[in-house]
This record gives structure tokens, C-alpha cells and sequence, in this order.
């Protein structure tokens, strides 16, 4: 009983994953797909290949792959100091800290938005690639550094101690012990970030003013313009490079939780 | 070889009103293992802290051989921490742990492996290189973190109770064989502890430490058998002190008077302390006994302890004879065995002017 519920249960969220990837490479891979037909007669690249080539579609993925890593990078920075202190520090105004920081996650975007609009104008940075990077900084942040704060929750500091008494200055401290130490949930933190830059809509158009295109921004105009093929194409790139993360990750995560389970 | 010298260490943490350090000055020679011995929170591992450069003093100065060391970042100053916890890298393997030192410093790769390979054999763990610090004991993790700590050849080594965690028999042996290491290599070593028999056993000289200040520093035999003060000496486990007025080799308290061996120390008021296994029990009255009644006893396994009742104060003896049948004791407190100590604790409200106990 048990084991069929849980069977039941994946297959469930297999059917939940894989359903609408399916439907989009039936509409993207396939030129005459008519009623009574259960799967499509005609089969072919053509519109896959015309798309990948087409100049917009390629400046907008690449568009949207620097921002992403932009982001990433920039969250991991200013993330990981963030959650070092406040995972293993104990000060006045801690918890304040930690309610501003997750603030944005519960503030609706388009709020946020709207107000950064009229301050990113003023600075000069609304339409700009770096306005744009900056306002993705505000949800990805909390993300990241809730991430991370798992990492330093139960982080021992005297490793740090022990690798500097041996010789070892700070930057070589952080490069050979504290990362490595902090590695899983660093993965992770930045698979977050990526993430959640990578899906921004909203903020994007709001600072991006119809100036920066990224894959979503394309992806969305496409479904307003009803081409089911261009959509289940685009759909199907901008689904791509999460899930390959996804999948790359969690064979380092599995590997490296063994090891995190062991030491502590 | 290398001198430490630690003059007036002063040591405030935030949010604690005590200091852990009220300007200790202490001196470790050349060469030689000195014990800091103290109760948890005397400010021993902040000592340690202080010279390994991972936490900075108030005020106070820090030399090793001579110089100040107070402006070297930790990594710069020679003076490597083990602590309780082996604090191992999960994430290297053993021989890439006690490489890690040298490969910090940028040693060249020859010179890692044979090192590595020399300090591999002087823990006796050879055949151990390649695996990871998670499949060894903790006797083992502690041997890999003394190799780790001694291949930078360190001018100082810090222990901070790095055996306090192994069970008896390990850590005896990690004992012997930190000391062997420590002597071949000429190491000056500071070990902090709080067993007193570690640190008798291991140490070249013992510093006694108490709430942040230093109340002795001597040989560990001297110390044991001989401590200066009250403070010290309840610290090493004595808890009978006599008060009266010395008067030649005579010393008169409220319980009689008692023979003393003439120290050259004036006539007058006088505390003497005598250590519990130095008294002995008898069935009839001698030189120098006092009459006492038999309150208790406990076996404890290569002694048994004896509570004895003398006037209104209670005697803790530890003795390795049998079992007593009868109630009515003397307890004989030899005269070569009572020694004077410096009164430096506040007298307690209890008027027991005698004998007290703890």
C-alpha cells in the first residue's frame, strides 16, 4: 500500500515535470500536427535551427546567461559574508537584519519595482545592463544568503583558527579552507541565484525599460503573439540551463552532503 | 629553540566583567614543556589565543626570543595551536593534512613529500596516508594534527587539551609520545590542562593559574609537594590548613599544638597546610595526632579517602590501609610533612579558626 502510494506520488511529480517539456518539444520538433492525430506526422529541426540562428534569440540568451552570472557572482560575494556573520554571530539587531534581508521575498516585485524604476532613472542605470543586474540583486539576495546561513549555522571557525596558526594568510585561509568547507551549500546558494535571476520577468522589463531583452522578456512577447512552434521553442532553451544546473549539481550535492555528514 | 616570554598580559573579553587575563608575566626556557594548569574559565586558552596570535591582548607585551611578536598576523609568527578537537580538513587526506602547513608557506613539492613521509613515521601512521580523517580514531586524528603541527618545524607549539578528549589508554600513550617528540626536537611547548596529573607527568615546569592570574610557577615536584600559597595549594588538591602562632617549631592552634620543622620563617600568626595522603591514621595517640572521630569513608580504587571529625572541623585523609572498625581515631600530621603557605584567601565567615575543609 505504502509503496504504491509513493510510486503514485512520483510518478506524479514525473508527470507534473516532464508533461509540459514534452508538449513543447511535440509543438517545437514538428511541422503538421492536425486534430485527430494523436502525435504529429511531420517531424523537423527547421524551426529549432532558425530560431538558435536568429540574431535576437542568440544576443538574449547570451544576454540573459551574463546577468545571470553577473548576479550569481555578485550575490556569492556580498552573500557569503552576510550569512557568515549572522550565522555565527550573536549582536544587537541581528534579527532586524535578518527581517530586512528576507523582506523582498514577501514585498510583491512589481512594488519594489516600481519604486527602483524612478531611483535607477534618476541614477542614470534604468536601461542599462547593470541597472538590471542590480534590481535582480533584490530577490536573489535573500535566497542566497538563506542558503548560505545553513552553511554557517553549524560552521566551526576553529578550522580557520587551526589553518592560520599553520601558516596560512587570509586570503589562502578562504581559499583552501573556508570554501572548501562551505562547498555544498555554496553550490547551492549559487544555484539559487542563478535560478531566480535566470526566471526574473517583471523586474527585468520594469528597469530594463524594453532596453534590455533578456530570453524571458522574448519568451513572453512570443506567447502574446500566439506562435505555438516559436513559443515551444523558446520555452524549451529557457528551461534548458536550469535543469542541466539542476542536474549537475545534485550529483556534487549527494557527494558532498557524505562528506558534511561525516564531519559533523 | 626558542624563548617565551609573556610580561603583564592583560586580557578583557567584551561583555565580560572579569578579565580572562589580569597581567600574567611568565617565562617558558628554550627548549622546555611547561604546563598551564588551571580550572575551566583561569584563562589558560586565552594565554594560548594570545601567543598564537589569534587573539590580541589589551596591553601587555609578547617575545619570542626576545622579540615582540605583538604586530606578526598568527600566520607569521611560528607558534602553531592543537586543540581538543583535531580540527582535521574532511576534505584532504591524511598525508594532504600534514602537508598543508608547508604547502601554505610554499615549500617545493620534493621537499612536501619527504617531510610528509618523516612525520608520517614519527606518529607511526604510514600505512594511513591516504585515507581520510573521518576513518580514523581520535587517537589517530590527534597523532595526524601533532604531525600537521610539528612538519612547519614550528618555533612554538601551543597544546590547548589536545588529549582531554581520548579515553585512558590513548591518551597515556599520545602523552609519552608527545613528550618523546617534543624532547628529540627541542620544541619549546606550551600545554594547557586541567588534569593535574598530565601535567605533572609531561612537563618541565607547571604555571598554576587561577581567574586570569598567575599564583605559581615551579617544578612540577616542587609545586605538588610544596605550593607557596593557600589559592595554589587547594588548587592541587590540599584542603587542610592549620592557623595558629608559630613559636619556634612549635605551631599552637585552637586544636593543640603541634611540631613544625623550623623554617627560618618568623614567630607569629602562621597557616600550615599538609597534602591528605601525607596524614596517617592510628589507633593510639603520638607525636604530633590529634584525636579525631571517623565521619566517613569511601574506596577509591588505589587509595580510600577518610572524613574525620577534629574538634568542629572536618579532615579529608587519604590513606592506602584497610578499612577501619573503630570510631575513635588519631590522625597523625607528621612534622616534616606540614609546610607554611601564604594566606591569600579571604578568612571565611565560619570562626573555625583550626582545620577547615573544602
Amino acid at each position: 500500500m505504502r509503496r504504491w502510494s509513493l510510486f503514485l506520488l512520483r510518478a506524479t511529480l514525473y508527470l507534473l515535470l516532464l508533461g509540459p517539456l514534452a508538449a513543447f518539444g511535440l509543438y517545437g520538433l514538428s511541422t503538421r500536427w492536425f486534430y485527430p492525430q494523436l502525435l504529429p506526422s511531420e517531424w523537423t529541426f527547421e524551426p529549432l535551427m532558425r530560431q538558435l540562428g536568429s540574431p535576437l534569440i542568440q544576443a538574449a540568451l547570451a544576454r540573459s546567461l551574463v546577468i545571470a552570472g553577473l548576479v550569481t557572482s555578485l550575490a556569492l560575494l556580498i552573500g557569503l559574508p552576510a550569512a557568515r556573520t549572522l550565522g555565527l554571530r550573536r549582536f544587537r539587531g541581528r534579527s532586524l537584519v535578518l527581517l530586512l534581508m528576507f523582506l523582498p521575498t514577501v514585498v510583491p516585485p512589481l512594488a519594489t519595482g516600481m519604486g527602483l524604476n524612478i531611483l535607477f532613472l534618476q541614477l542614470g542605470l534604468a536601461g542599462s545592463v547593470a541597472g538590471v543586474v542590480l534590481v535582480h540583486l533584490v530577490p536573489v539576495l535573500p535566497y542566497t544568503v538563506f542558503a548560505l546561513l545553513g552553511v554557517f549555522a553549524r560552521y566551526d571557525e576553529g578550522y580557520e583558527q587551526q589553518a592560520r596558526t599553520l601558516g596560512a594568510s587570509w586570503p589562502l585561509v578562504l581559499l583552501r579552507v573556508t570554501l572548501p568547507l562551505a562547498g555544498p551549500g555554496l553550490a547551492v546558494a549559487a544555484l539559487f541565484a542563478f535560478l531566480v535571476s535566470w526566471s526574473q520577468y517583471v523586474l527585468t522589463l520594469l528597469i530594463g525599460g524594453g532596453r534590455v531583452i533578456t530570453l524571458p522578456i522574448l519568451l513572453f512577447s512570443a506567447v502574446a503573439g500566439g506562435n505555438p512552434t516559436t513559443t515551444a521553442i523558446l520555452a524549451l532553451l529557457f528551461a534548458a540551463p536550469p535543469i542541466l544546473a539542476i542536474a549537475l549539481a545534485s550529483r556534487a550535492l549527494s557527494g558532498g552532503a557524505t562528506v558534511v555528514g561525516q564531519q559533523y | 629553540m626558542t624563548q617565551i616570554d609573556l610580561r603583564e598580559l592583560w586580557k578583557t573579553y567584551p561583555r565580560r566583567p572579569a578579565p580572562a587575563l589580569a597581567g600574567v608575566s611568565l617565562m617558558a626556557e628554550s627548549g622546555q614543556l611547561l604546563a598551564l594548569l588551571g580550572p575551566s574559565g583561569s584563562g589558560k586558552s586565552t594565554l594560548l589565543k594570545l601567543i598564537a596570535g589569534i587573539e590580541r591582548p589589551d596591553s601587555g607585551e609578547l617575545c619570542l626570543d626576545g622579540a615582540s611578536v605583538l604586530r606578526l598576523p598568527a600566520h607569521r609568527r611560528g607558534a602553531v595551536l592543537m586543540f581538543q578537537k583535531a580540527y582535521l580538513f574532511p576534505f584532504l587526506s591524511v598525508a594532504e593534512n600534514i602537508a598543508f602547513g608547508l604547502k601554505v608557506q610554499g615549500a617545493p613539492r620534493a621537499t612536501i613529500s619527504a617531510e610528509v613521509a618523516r612525520m608520517l613515521e614519527l606518529v607511526s601512521l604510514s600505512d594511513a596516508a591516504r585515507r581520510r580523517p573521518a576513518q580514523l580514531s581520535g587517537g589517530e586524528q590527534q597523532r595526524v594534527a601533532l604531525a600537521r603541527a610539528l612538519v612547519t618545524r614550528p618555533r612554538v607549539l601551543l597544546l590547548d587539551e589536545p588529549f582531554s578528549s581520548l579515553d585512558q589508554a590513548v591518551r597515556q600513550g599520545l602523552q609519552e609520545s608527545v613528550r618523546r617528540i617534543q624532547r628529540e626536537l627541542g620544541i619549546t611547548t606550551l600545554l594547557v590542562t586541567h588534569d593535574k596529573g598530565e601535567a605533572m607527568a609531561m612537563a618541565d615546569r607547571v604555571a598554576l593559574l587561577d581567574q586570569g592570574a598567575l599564583l605559581a610557577c615551579d617544578t612540577p615536584q616542587r609545586l605538588f609537594q610544596r605550593p607557596p600559597t593557600r589559592r595554589a595549594a587547594r588548587l592541587l588538591g590540599i584542603s587542610t590548613f592549620l592557623h595558629g602562632e608559630r613559636a619556634g617549631c612549635t605551631l599552637h592552634t585552637a586544636l593543640g599544638a603541634l611540631a613544625i620543622c623550623p623554617d627560618g620563617g618568623a614567630d607569629g600568626p602562621a597557616t600550615y597546610a599538609i597534602r591528605p595522603e601525607q596524614m596517617r591514621l592510628r589507633a593510639e595517640p603520638g607525636l604530633n595526632t590529634l584525636p579525631a572521630q571517623l565521619v566517613g569513608q569511601s574506596f577509591r580504587g588505589e587509595h580510600s579517602e577518610y572524613q574525620l571529625r577534629v574538634g568542629e572541623a572536618t579532615l579529608r585523609v587519604r590513606a592506602a590501609q584497610p578499612p577501619l572498625e573503630s570510631a575513635q581515631l588519631y590522625v597523625e600530621l607528621p612534622p616534616e610533612q606540614l609546610f607554611p603557605v601564604l594566606d591569600d584567601e579571604p578568612p571565611d565567615d565560619t570562626k573555625a579558626p583550626a582545620c577547615e575543609h573544602p
